[in-house]
C-alpha cells in the first residue's frame, strides 16, 4: 500500500489538564473523500490543528503526505488547502485583498482562480471583510481553501453557516477535487453532510476514534427499526433471545425492535401469534450513529454494529 | 511554493496606515503646538520653578527647563515623546502576533507555507517602520520648529536625541511584541511590559531626585537622556544600551515562539 496521505499513532494532546486527544489513530489513503465525525469536543480541530502544525502532539506521532508536521514545515503546508473551523477575518479589508495576501503567502499560486470562485459561490469581493455575514465569511474559507488545487484539503465543519443551495455548491467542488486526485478530509458534527461525497468516514468521542468504515459499511449495519401490533401481548423474553433482534420493547401490544440481518427468525416467532400490524423502516445513518455517539465504543461491536445500550 | 517576501511585512503596513496616519499627524501637530510655547513661556518657566522644591523639579526632569535644550529634553525627548510613543507602541507591539492570535486572524498566516521565523521577524520589523515613520514625525516637528521659534539647538543634536527616542521606544516595542510571541497572550504582553515602562519613569526620577545611581543604571530613559543628547549628540555607550534591549527581547521571543502551540 502507498504512504497514507494523513496516518496518526496513539496520538495525544493535553491542554494544561485537559485531554483532549487520547491515543487518536487515524489512516487516510490519497484520493479519499475522509468525512471526520465527532460530537462538540471531540477532538476533531485540536487533531486538524496538529495537522497544520499549529499544535505539536503531547505524544504520539502524527504524519501528513509522509511527513510530520512540523519536519515538513512551510513546504509541507504549501501543499495543504485548510478551512479553519472558526474562522475570523481582519475586519477592514476586503475579500479581495485578503486573498490576494493569502495567496501571495503561497508565493501567488492561486490568485488566478479567486474571481471564478467567486462568482460561483456568489461572493461580493469588494465589501470590507467585516461587512461580511458569516455565510459570506465561510465562502471566503472556502474559496481560500480551494483556490490554489491542493493536494490535500483539510476542511473543519466546512459546511456551517452555509445554506443548503451553497452546502449543495460546495459538496459539488469536494467531488471535482477529488475527481482531480486530491484527498479531502472535512470534519463534521453530523454525518448526513459528509455521507454523500464521504468514502470512508472516521467517528471519534472524547479523543479516540470509535469507528471508521466505509459509508455503504455503516448503511449495512444500520438495519430496520420494526414495529409489529399483535391481538394479545406476546412473550418478551422469546423475541429478545433472537438473535438478530435487539432494543426489544413492549408498548402495549405493540412489540418495537431493531432487526439486523434476515428477518427470517423474527418473522417466524410473530406468525405464531395474530399480528394486526407491522411496520419497518430502514434505519438511517444517523440513528446509527447517534449510538456511537452516545455510547462509544462500547455501543459498537464488530459483526452487529449497533448493540442495545438502552 | 514558498510565500512571497514581506507578504507579511506589507500586510502589517496595510493593516495600521490609517492609524499611523493618524498618529504621525498628531505626534507632529502636538510638539509643534508645545515648541511654540517657548518664546512666550522660557523666561516664565524659569520664574515658575523658581519658588519650587529643587528635588521635585530634578525628578521631573525639569531643572533645565529654563534653556532651551532643557526644555526641549523636559516637554518633548522626556515627557510627551516617549510617553505617547509607549502607550501606543507597546499596545500595537502586543496586538501583532498575541492581539491577532487571539482573535484568531492570524490563523490562515499560520497555516499558509511561511516559517514561523519569517512570520516573526516580517511582522517586527513592520512595527519598526512603524515606530521609525513616528519618531520621524516628531523629530521633522522639533527641526522646522526650531528655527522657528528661536530654540537654537543643533539640527545634529535633534536628530542624536531622535535616534534614542527611536531605540527606546522600539525596544519596548519589540518587547511588548516577543512577549506576545512567546506568550500568545495579548495582556499579559501589554501590561508586562507597560509596568516595565511606568517602572523606568519611576526609577529615573527617583535618580534625579536623590543622585541614587543605581536607579538610573535601570533605567531606560535614563540611559537615553543622562547623556544629554540635546547638548551632546550622539553618545556610542547609550546607543548600544539602548538596542541592547532589542537585541536581547527579539531572539528570545522568536524562540519561543517557534516551539509553543499556537492559539491555545
Ligand atoms: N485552547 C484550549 N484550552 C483548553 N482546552 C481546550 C482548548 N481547545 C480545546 N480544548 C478542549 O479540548 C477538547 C477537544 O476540543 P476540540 O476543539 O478539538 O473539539 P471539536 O471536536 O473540534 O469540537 P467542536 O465540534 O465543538 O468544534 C474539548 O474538551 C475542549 O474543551
Ligand atoms: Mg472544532
Amino acid at each position: 500500500m502507498t504512504t497514507p496521505v494523513i496516518r496518526t499513532r496513539g496520538l495525544v494532546k493535553d491542554y494544561g489538564r485537559t485531554r483532549a486527544l487520547a491515543g487518536l489513530d487515524l489512516e487516510v489513503q490519497a484520493g479519499e473523500v475522509y468525512g471526520f465525525i465527532g460530537p462538540n469536543g471531540a477532538g476533531k480541530s485540536t487533531t486538524i490543528r496538529i495537522l497544520l502544525d499549529l499544535l505539536r502532539p503531547t505524544a504520539g506521532e502524527a504524519e501528513v503526505l509522509g511527513q510530520a508536521p512540523a519536519a515538513g514545515g512551510p513546504a509541507l503546508r504549501a501543499r495543504i488547502g485548510y478551512l479553519p473551523g472558526e474562522l475570523a477575518m481582519p475586519a477592514r479589508v476586503t475579500a479581495r485583498e485578503q486573498l490576494a495576501h493569502l495567496a501571495a503567502l503561497r508565493g501567488g499560486r492561486g490568485s488566478e482562480r479567486v474571481d471564478a470562485l467567486a462568482e460561483r459561490f456568489t461572493l461580493d469581493l469588494d465589501r470590507p471583510l467585516r461587512a461580511l455575514s458569516r455565510g459570506n465569511k465561510q465562502k471566503l474559507g472556502v474559496i481560500q481553501a480551494f483556490m490554489h488545487e491542493p493536494e490535500l484539503l483539510i476542511l473543519d465543519e466546512p459546511t456551517s453557516g452555509l445554506d443548503p443551495l451553497l452546502q449543495h455548491e460546495f459538496l459539488d467542488l469536494v467531488r471535482e477535487t477529488s475527481a482531480r486526485g486530491a484527498t479531502v478530509f472535512m470534519s463534521s458534527h453530523v454525518l448526513r453532510e459528509v455521507e454523500s461525497v464521504a468514502d470512508r468516514v472516521a467517528v471519534i468521542r472524547e479523543g479516540r476514534t470509535v469507528d471508521v468504515d466505509s459509508v455503504r459499511g455503516l448503511r449495512a449495519r444500520a438495519g430496520q427499526r420494526v414495529s409489529l401490533t399483535f391481538a394479545e401481548a406476546p412473550d418478551l423474553a422469546a423475541f429478545e433471545a433472537l438473535d438478530a433482534v435487539r432494543d426489544v420493547r413492549l408498548e402495549g401490544a405493540t412489540l418495537h425492535c431493531l432487526l439486523h440481518g434476515e428477518p427470517d427468525a423474527l418473522l417466524k416467532l410473530a406468525a405464531r401469534s395474530r399480528v394486526t400490524h407491522w411496520a419497518a423502516r430502514d434505519l438511517d445513518l444517523e440513528d446509527l450513529f447517534m449510538d456511537v455517539y452516545r455510547y462509544g465504543p462500547d455501543g459498537v461491536d464488530g459483526a452487529n454494529g449497533v448493540r442495545d445500550a438502552r | 511554493m514558498r510565500a512571497e517576501i514581506l507578504t507579511s511585512l506589507r500586510r502589517v503596513l496595510r493593516d495600521h496606515r490609517r492609524g499611523f496616519a493618524i498618529w504621525a499627524a498628531a505626534l507632529s501637530a502636538i510638539t509643534f503646538f508645545y515648541m511654540s510655547f517657548w518664546p512666550t513661556m522660557g523666561q516664565a518657566m524659569v520664574d515658575a520653578i523658581e519658588g519650587m522644591p529643587q528635588g521635585l523639579m530634578a525628578a521631573m526632569g525639569y531643572d533645565r527647563i529654563g534653556t532651551a535644550a532643557g526644555y526641549l529634553e523636559a516637554v518633548v525627548y522626556g515627557l510627551l515623546g516617549p510617553v505617547l510613543l509607549l502607550v501606543h507602541g507597546i499596545a500595537l507591539g502586543g496586538r501583532l502576533i498575541a492581539g491577532q492570535e487571539e482573535d484568531g486572524t492570524l490563523e490562515l498566516d499560520f497555516a499558509a507555507p511561511v516559517s514561523r521565523a519569517r512570520l516573526y521577524w516580517e511582522r517586527l520589523a513592520a512595527a519598526w517602520l512603524l515606530v521609525t515613520g513616528l519618531v520621524a514625525a516628531i523629530t521633522l516637528a522639533v527641526l522646522v520648529s526650531n528655527p522657528l521659534f528661536d530654540l537654537d539647538v543643533s539640527p545634529a543634536n535633534v536628530v542624536a536625541a531622535g535616534v534614542g527616542l527611536w531605540l527606546l521606544v522600539g525596544g519596548f516595542v519589540t518587547a511588548a511584541f516577543a512577549v506576545g510571541a512567546a506568550t500568545g497572550r495579548r495582556g499579559l504582553a501589554v501590561g508586562v511590559v507597560a509596568g516595565l515602562a511606568v517602572i523606568t519613569y519611576v526609577f529615573r526620577g527617583v535618580a534625579n531626585a536623590a543622585g541614587i545611581e543605581v536607579y538610573a543604571a535601570l533605567s531606560p530613559l535614563s540611559w537615553f537622556l543622562r547623556p544629554d543628547p540635546l547638548a551632546n549628540g550622539l553618545d556610542l555607550a547609550s546607543t548600544l544600551q539602548l538596542a541592547a534591549i532589542t537585541l536581547v527581547a527579539a531572539p528570545v521571543g522568536l524562540w519561543r515562539f517557534r516551539r509553543r502551540d499556537l492559539m491555545t
